[in-house]
């Protein structure tokens, strides 16, 4: 497929993010990103992200490979057993879908279902090896299947975490797990970044890196102390802090072109995850000079 | 380690209204029972409580037998038995006494160090598999709230949990405690390792033969 | 179901072969740390796998650089200190057989060190077909899940969760076939055994859906439970338990004067040390304070009529500390209180000598009023220098409040009391140690100067000399040691108080507060009660119960419902060591017959003294004496709390007493 040979190939790889909705309303998101096709080389569809209950990623994918755009389907090992987690991955290959992300996923307490027993069989390692195996025609204990299933097969790392060593090590194993490319968590540091691509750059795997855009200073300072590895410079947060309502997306777009275009030289490609704010991934690809 | 914390308020209301016998069970007591609360909450309830015993180690059945004896004939009066106990306490008067509604008054939660013999901060799941060779010496089934076995999720940040800040990140503990082995790599030289579900059931007397064909 | 002297706790197994192999490649010398497990049928010898591991090394070459096996290794405490003073230097890596807690502790405690767990731990299911699921403190068949949401209120005290493979909530899954269980035919379906317990009660069939809440039970609960339970394990000091105090009942009930009695039996031997010579013959008449046994060298002490009357008889009565018979002055009280001509308060105390002072206390028959009847003359006159007095207020037993009330009604007195054993000992320094469940106690002595007030969390046994020492002062009682050996005296209040009325009034010790308290009593309360003052009157005074049925259905201890003495007959009276009376009814389980130790490990962890109380139980039963004495039974202070957690209700204390006396001829052969 057209991803997989472009990020192959080497040459700067562009993908997004897609988020089902809660319910089955789809039209829009996928009306959405029929505008970026020429933009983007690949769309993510997260799985139950945050542990909210939401539309199917794999459903979502196959809408997309009926639409003709080309989409990476994200697994978590939060909700299913390595039984539900193989068969997917075989169900995904016959819609049609050819790109997996690996995750371990969010804990269960962390969204709108907070009771709900969290999985974890395996995790994002073992996902991995498992989904190679059946690549090589086999299930996990071995069993021959009927016909191969072929994937590009994705990961995803943390370079802002502290401490970083475990998560490079952790990159590593994804590596021999069968992972072809990474995708990051949200860059706003550059040259934290550059440091890490430093580290992994002998691994010889693309990794894209993430962007998240900022939607206000109040966003910057919850991520800041609440989600991992990642960290908003101060003058991010007074850029905007100081913009008003109607301006904080000219801003965000702003900021979010001067990473991309800081990461050019760095990384293999590109992640946006607008969260909510598909609408402005156009103008922020334009500012940064696709 | 068993615990036992009182089920709310109302529901145990409800209860008294079957004119119980109450059996209060202080085995563990040196780990944690509420039993201030219990006191508290019969409080004003006594004409609809047939009896009252503070009983210990209602889990070991010859015991329990004997403390039946000496109240049989309260218990003949009674409506039902309420058990603020363990699972283990109430499950073993449900056995011992068939004809009568044998009642929980306690939700039972396990501490950590359940099967050493007091409350400990590390905790074993179990597994059948012991990975503690890997991880030095840190369990990453209990350790880690989701169980990993491969390294970290990545979710944790300034060394907490993403479940709760007040969790340190297991997988951090490991590589603390790798490093200052000054053990190189080990969860990259490792190999990948997946739990093995079927091993504890294989050792429980799982029956092979019998699981069903599909 | 297998019998259950065959079920087999056992909580790990040695790895297979093939992965010892994989982890202990390279490896050339190992140190091994083994535990020997818990719940199981206490037997002594050596684990196998512990012995299989070590034919393993031999076969291949490893060289064993050490080796240990010890029992509770997840018991930080006493594994901490056992260890360190292991050299582990020359071995290259520490083998752990032992459950997972005990390899992750050892992991931690030598956190610069190769570990190696040698095994794996395997739980113990519900019913071989499901993994979840604990046994209780018992080895029964019976399993909790501890799934924090109990739901055997709708299930007839069936458990879903432990005993369905599938641990479903609201029915059967409908594999099951004639009853048995799809994943393992030898198991009944649970649901089937729900459906019928339910039907032969005539209860409904569950008619909610109910659904699992799996995030009810968060991490920052349970971790607070953890944490504050681990406090309170390890408050003031290590082990020791918290009963249930029941000093509610007499803690504000003033002192009174207990009736007269008809008649006393007043022990010669009433003291640590030998008993005194009877003064006196049947027929004599005597008179209130008069001195009827005279101390009989050094650690004796003399002892004095509490009535005025006539010797009737010098026969045997059981004593109610020893529980032999001991000759008894038998003394009819003839009513007219005469007061003996030597009861009088010596005003010139502050300038007399230590040593005159000294034979004053002798004379007056003073001893320490704690239980342990140690002559005070010679407690007060250490052979070492000392320089801190310590009172003991805590009266940590339950049930008692006669110390509480001496304290709350004489605190002038006491204080007037340490100004003369001030003077004895030469010291300035005193520290009067009171538990918190006695606030007004710890008030009025924070009101008094010149002493300093120490409240003392309440715990069992806080009032154990050393448990006290070592938590005021922060002083370590060697090992067979007594606290002078650390410069300190350590002297009940009660005493304190004694020795007041001794100089003050004059007055020998022939009168004593004690508590009466327990079930089924109808005047409990706090008394003066004299000297001799039979146990038959004590309970016709305050027992409503069936007299005939006392000994048989109660226990009627001298003493608090730990430490105290089992009374044996009516004929015993008050001594000088009587704190109190306690009645409390005989628990059923108890009187059955004697229950296996089950090694649960609780006695170790309640244990104050560090000791391990099941070896006595053990060795004692079997007469091994030389054994318990290698486990210090010596060091054992009685206080009774691993015999108040036993979960197999073993008679530990009476077994250690026994063990002690035996241990005790056997080293002075």
């Amino acid at each position: 497929m057209a991803f997989a040979k472009k990020i192959q190939s080497g040459e700067f790889t562009i993908t997004s993010e897609i988020g089902p909705p809660k319910g089955v309303e789809i039209e829009g998101i996928l009306k959405e990103a029929e505008t970026l096709k020429d933009k983007v080389d690949a769309f993510n569809v997260t799985d139950l992200q945050s542990s909210v209950m939401k539309l199917g990623s794999l459903a979502t994918c196959r809408l997309l490979v009926e639409r003709g755009l080309e989409p990476i389907f994200q697994i978590t090992c939060r909700d299913r057993n390595r039984l539900a987690l193989q068969s997917d991955l075989l169900s995904a290959y016959v819609l049609g879908i050819r790109n997996v992300l690996v995750l371990t996923g969010d804990h269960t307490v962390l969204g709108d279902h907070p009771q709900a027993k969290p999985v974890f069989d395996l995790d994002s390692i073992s996902l991995l090896k498992a989904a190679t195996g059946l690549m090589e025609g086999k299930d996990m204990v071995g069993n021959e299947l009927v016909g191969k299933p072929e994937f590009l097969l994705g990961a995803v790392v943390n370079p802002g975490a502290d401490p970083l060593e475990p998560q490079i090590i952790k990159m590593e194993k994804k590596i021999e797990a069968g992972a072809k490319f990474f995708q990051t968590q949200a860059i706003y540091d550059l040259k934290s970044f550059e440091n890490f691509m430093n580290i992994v750059g002998k691994f010889n795997v693309p990794v894209l890196g993430g962007i998240v855009l900022l939607k206000s200073a109040g966003m910057a300072k919850f991520m800041n102390e609440k989600v991992a590895g990642i960290n908003v410079p101060d003058k991010y947060i007074t850029m905007m802090a100081e913009a008003n309502k109607e301006d904080r997306p000219k801003v965000s777009i702003q900021i979010a072109a001067e990473l991309i275009k800081g990461m050019k030289g760095l990384c293999q490609g590109i992640h946006i995850m607008p969260l909510g704010w598909e609408k402005h991934v156009p103008s922020v690809l334009e500012n940064s000079g696709f | 380690m068993l615990i036992t914390k009182l089920k709310n308020k109302e529901e145990i209301l409800l209860l008294l209204e079957k004119k119980p016998f109450i059996i209060k069970c202080f085995g563990c007591k040196e780990v944690y029972f509420p039993e201030d609360e219990i006191e508290e909450l019969l409080k004003g309830n006594e004409s609809k409580i047939i009896g009252v015993a503070r009983l210990d180690y209602l889990c070991r059945e010859e015991f329990s037998k004997l403390y039946l004896t000496r109240y049989s004939s309260q218990i003949k009066k009674s409506g039902a038995i309420i058990v603020f106990s363990c699972g283990v306490g109430v499950q073993v008067l449900a056995k011992l006494c068939i004809d009568k509604k044998v009642l929980a008054g306690c939700d039972t939660y396990s501490l950590d160090g359940f099967q050493g013999l007091s409350v400990q901060n590390a905790n074993c799941e179990q597994c059948g598999e012991c990975y503690l060779n890997y991880t030095g010496g840190i369990c990453p089934l209990t350790a880690c709230s989701k169980g990993l076995l491969n390294g970290p999720c990545g979710g944790a940040k300034n060394g907490k949990c993403e479940v709760s800040p007040e969790m340190d990140c297991g997988w951090e503990l490991i590589y603390k405690r790798l490093k200052g082995l000054k053990i190189e790599n080990v969860t990259k030289e490792s190999k990948v390792l997946i739990r093995n579900y079927k091993r504890i059931l294989d050792e429980l007397g799982y029956n092979k033969n019998n699981i069903k064909g599909e | 179901m297998p019998d259950k002297k065959t079920i087999d706790y056992t909580k790990y197994k040695l790895k297979p072969r093939e992965e010892l192999d994989e982890i202990l490649f390279g490896i050339s010398n190992i140190f091994v740390i083994s535990c020997l497990k818990c719940y199981k049928e206490f037997q002594i010898i050596t684990e196998p796998e512990c012995h299989d591991f070590c034919e393993y090394l031999k076969e291949k070459n490893i060289k064993i650089a050490g080796y240990i096996e010890r029992d509770f290794l997840c018991n930080n405490y006493f594994t901490e200190k056992k260890l360190k003073e292991l050299s582990l230097n020359d071995a290259e890596a520490i083998g752990v057989i032992s459950c997972g807690i005990g390899i992750q502790f050892i992991a931690k405690l030598f956190e610069n060190k190769k570990i190696i767990a040698l095994a794996d731990s395997f739980p113990q299911s519900g019913n071989a077909t499901s993994v979840v699921g604990y046994h209780g403190i018992a080895l029964e068949s019976e399993k909790c899940a501890a799934c924090g949401e109990c739901y055997l209120n709708i299930t007839g005290g069936i458990c879903p969760v432990v005993d369905c493979a599938k641990s479903l909530l609201n029915g059967p899954c409908g594999g099951a076939k004639n009853g048995k269980c799809e994943v393992n035919s030898n198991v009944d379906c649970v649901w089937e055994k729900i459906y019928k317990r339910l039907k032969e009660q005539g209860r409904k069939f569950i008619s909610d859906t109910e659904t699992r809440d799996y995030g009810k039970f968060k991490f920052e609960e349970r971790k607070k439970l953890s944490l504050s339970n681990q406090a309170s394990r390890n408050e003031s000091f290590y082990g020791g338990v918290y009963p249930l105090e029941r000093k509610e009942e007499t803690k504000n009930l003033a002192i009174t004067n207990f009736p007269d009695p008809q008649e006393v039996a007043i022990f010669p031997s009433q003291h640590t040390g030998s008993p005194a010579e009877v003064l006196v013959k049947v027929g004599d008449m005597v008179k209130i304070g008069q001195k009827i046994a005279k101390s009989v060298g050094l650690i004796s002490s003399s002892i004095h009529s509490s009535v005025s009357g006539k010797v009737i008889s010098l026969k045997k009565k059981i004593h109610p500390s020893i529980l032999k018979p001991l000759p008894t002055v038998i003394i009819e009280n003839d009513g007219l209180d005469e007061i003996d001509s030597s009861v009088k308060l010596i005003s010139d105390w502050a300038t007399m000598s230590k040593e005159s002072l000294l034979e004053i206390l002798q004379d007056k028959g003073i001893v320490g009023l704690g239980g342990a009847m140690f002559p005070t003359h010679v407690k007060l006159s250490p052979p070492k220098p000392i320089d801190i007095l310590l009172i003991n207020g805590c009266e940590c037993e339950p049930c008692l409040n006669a110390d509480n009330r001496v304290m709350v009604e004489y605190s002038e007195q006491i204080m007037k009391g340490i100004s003369i054993v001030r003077k004895l000992l030469g010291i300035e320094n005193v520290v009067i140690g009171i538990e918190e469940n006695k606030p007004e106690a710890i008030e009025r002595f924070q009101k008094l100067s010149n002493v300093k007030v120490e409240a003392l969390k309440t715990k069992y046994p806080q009032g154990a000399e050393k448990m006290l020492v070592k938590r005021l002062l922060g002083r370590e009682v060697p090992e067979g040691g007594l606290p002078l050996d650390v410069g300190v005296v350590v002297s009940n209040v009660s005493t304190i108080f004694a020795i007041y009325q001794a100089i003050f009034e004059g007055l020998p010790l022939i009168q004593r507060v004690l508590t009466i308290s327990g079930d089924d009593i109808v005047r409990s309360g706090n008394f003066m009660v004299k000297i001799g003052t039979t146990l038959n009157d004590i309970v016709k005074f305050c027992f409503k119960g069936d007299k005939e049925k006392l000994f048989s259905e109660y226990y009627v201890k001298m003493g608090g419902p730990m430490m105290g003495v089992n009374q044996t007959s009516l004929d015993s009276s008050v001594i000088k060591g009587t704190t109190g009376f306690t009645f409390l009814k005989k628990n059923v389980a108890k009187t059955s017959k004697e229950n296996l130790c089950i090694k649960c490990g609780r006695c170790v962890d309640v244990c104050p003294m560090e000791l391990e109380p099941l070896y006595y139980a053990y060795y004692g039963q079997k007469k091994m004496w030389n054994e318990t004495i290698k486990h210090n039974v010596a060091n054992c202070i009685e206080c009774g709390c691993c015999e108040y957690v036993c979960s197999s209700k073993i008679s530990l204390l009476s077994l250690i007493k026994k063990t002690k006396k035996n241990a005790h001829n056997k080293i002075k052969k």
